[in-house]
């Protein structure tokens, strides 16, 4: 059983979860990355895609991280996401929607500036993204 | 004195118009508990967010970021807040006065947000760099990362060489203060005691880089909410004031009507008494 760290998860939108973890996996700038206890300093910028959480309990959770920073500092994790939800808090239905939204424009992309086709296209990641974790 | 009629139809329209400042005032109270619990969520996000940026700044000598290097000022871009609507006290007033000061003499481009923002920037023939977010109430989180895509672009093409946002901070229910703040360059603050080692992934440049626009939105978001809470907290005040007038009013007119009432009747009597007296003779 690994050895339990505090980890803190907080968005624009309030504090997501304070409290203990014995790992946090999350895609990073240059790859996927996992921090458990004694990790060393470190600090990275976060891409977009699945992240999990693993408690003391041996119980974990999933969930859909969009861009944002990670620190750890003196053993103590600091996730700092733009967005973050959790699998069961996924609106499938709405992600779903999403997906088709910016599918549609992107067909007819040669009607589109440049800044509309990277919103659209950041939108679909981030929809695909949300639907994927949410069918884990 | 005006006639008792005249005045019944003045306090039954100041009724109305209390009706309704006071139905505004208890609106303007439930937003802004909403906005002020809005403010307290945001601050752990952006406080983070500039630990680390300060800590990357200062923890390595060579460090050099195109958002941190000053240079020489031929234009700046101000991000303002006000409200979408009047009625709020002196909210957009102070601000507009509060821009209007700020920036006499100077090159400044201007990215408003709220419709009142817009139409006092337009009369002014200010140059204004998007008409993309009328609505302060409609305003999300992901708006706020594309204001903040739009300044960093604006100032790594030197479109702009300072940016700096102006918005209301929410002291108390009773004082709303307006105030600006620079955005970028960004200047860390000078952290205490000995420097924190850490491996930054892939290198200090890239994370700071990938992370500065990421606390401009937060940074603006936080503004955001504060504004709203600043304006909702003057509209409260501003219609309190307007019951409490309005229950004055109502007084000293009530006052006035009894007054014309009695005279009325005293008149009346005097009439009669004197057309009896008149009629004994």
């Amino acid at each position: 059983m690994p050895a339990p760290y505090k980890l803190i998860i907080a968005t624009p939108d309030g504090s997501v979860y304070d409290g203990e973890a014995t790992r946090f996996i999350a895609r990073g700038m240059s790859g996927d990355l996992c921090i458990m206890a004694r990790h060393e300093n470190y600090v990275t910028s976060l891409g977009m895609g699945m992240a999990k959480v693993e408690f003391a309990d041996g119980t974990e959770r999933l969930a859909a991280c969009m861009g944002g920073m990670i620190t750890v500092f003196n053993g103590e994790c600091r996730v700092v996401a733009t967005t973050w939800e959790w699998k069961e808090d996924i609106d499938v239905a709405r992600a779903e929607s999403a997906k088709n939204r910016a599918e549609s424009r992107l067909s007819g992309k040669d009607k589109l500036s440049d800044h509309d086709i990277e919103i659209a296209e950041a939108k679909l990641k981030r929809a695909l993204i949300r639907t994927g974790v949410a069918k884990l | 004195m005006a006639s008792m009629k005249n005045i019944k139809l003045r306090i039954k329209s100041i009724e109305n118009t209390m009706q309704i400042t006071r139905a505004m005032k208890l609106v303007a109270s439930s937003r802004l508990r909403k906005a002020q619990a809005r403010v307290l969520e945001t601050r752990p996000y952006t406080s983070l967010l500039k630990d680390s940026l300060d800590e990357i700044a200062n923890s390595n000598s060579d460090f050099s970021s195109v958002y941190v290097k000053k240079r020489e000022v031929k234009k700046k871009l101000y991000i303002v807040f006000a409200g979408d609507r009047g009625l709020a006290g002196g909210y957009n007033a102070n601000m507009f006065r509060m821009i209007e000061s700020v920036t006499k003499n100077e090159n400044a481009a201007f990215l408003p947000v709220g419709k009142k923002a817009l139409e006092f920037l337009k009369k002014r023939d200010a140059e204004i760099l998007s008409e993309s977010f009328p609505l302060v109430g409609e305003v999300s989180v992901s708006d706020c990362y594309e204001m903040s895509r739009i300044i960093c672009k604006g100032f790594k093409n030197k479109d702009f060489d300072e940016i700096h946002i102006a918005g209301t901070r929410f002291e108390s229910v009773l004082s709303q203060v307006p105030f600006t703040l620079q955005l970028l360059p960004f200047t860390p603050d000078e952290t205490e005691g000995p420097r924190k080692v850490a491996t930054y992934d892939p290198n200090p440049d890239d994370v700071f880089n990938a992370i500065i626009p990421e606390y401009l939105a937060g940074i603006i978001y936080g503004v955001m909410c504060e504004s709203a809470a600043s304006e909702q907290g003057a509209r409260r005040m501003a219609m309190e004031n307007a019951t409490n007038n309005a229950s004055d009013m109502i007084g000293t007119l009530s006052l006035t009507y009894n007054r014309a009432r009695q005279s009325a009747i005293t008149q009346e009597i005097t009439e009669i008494v004197a057309g009896a007296g008149g009629g004994e003779e």
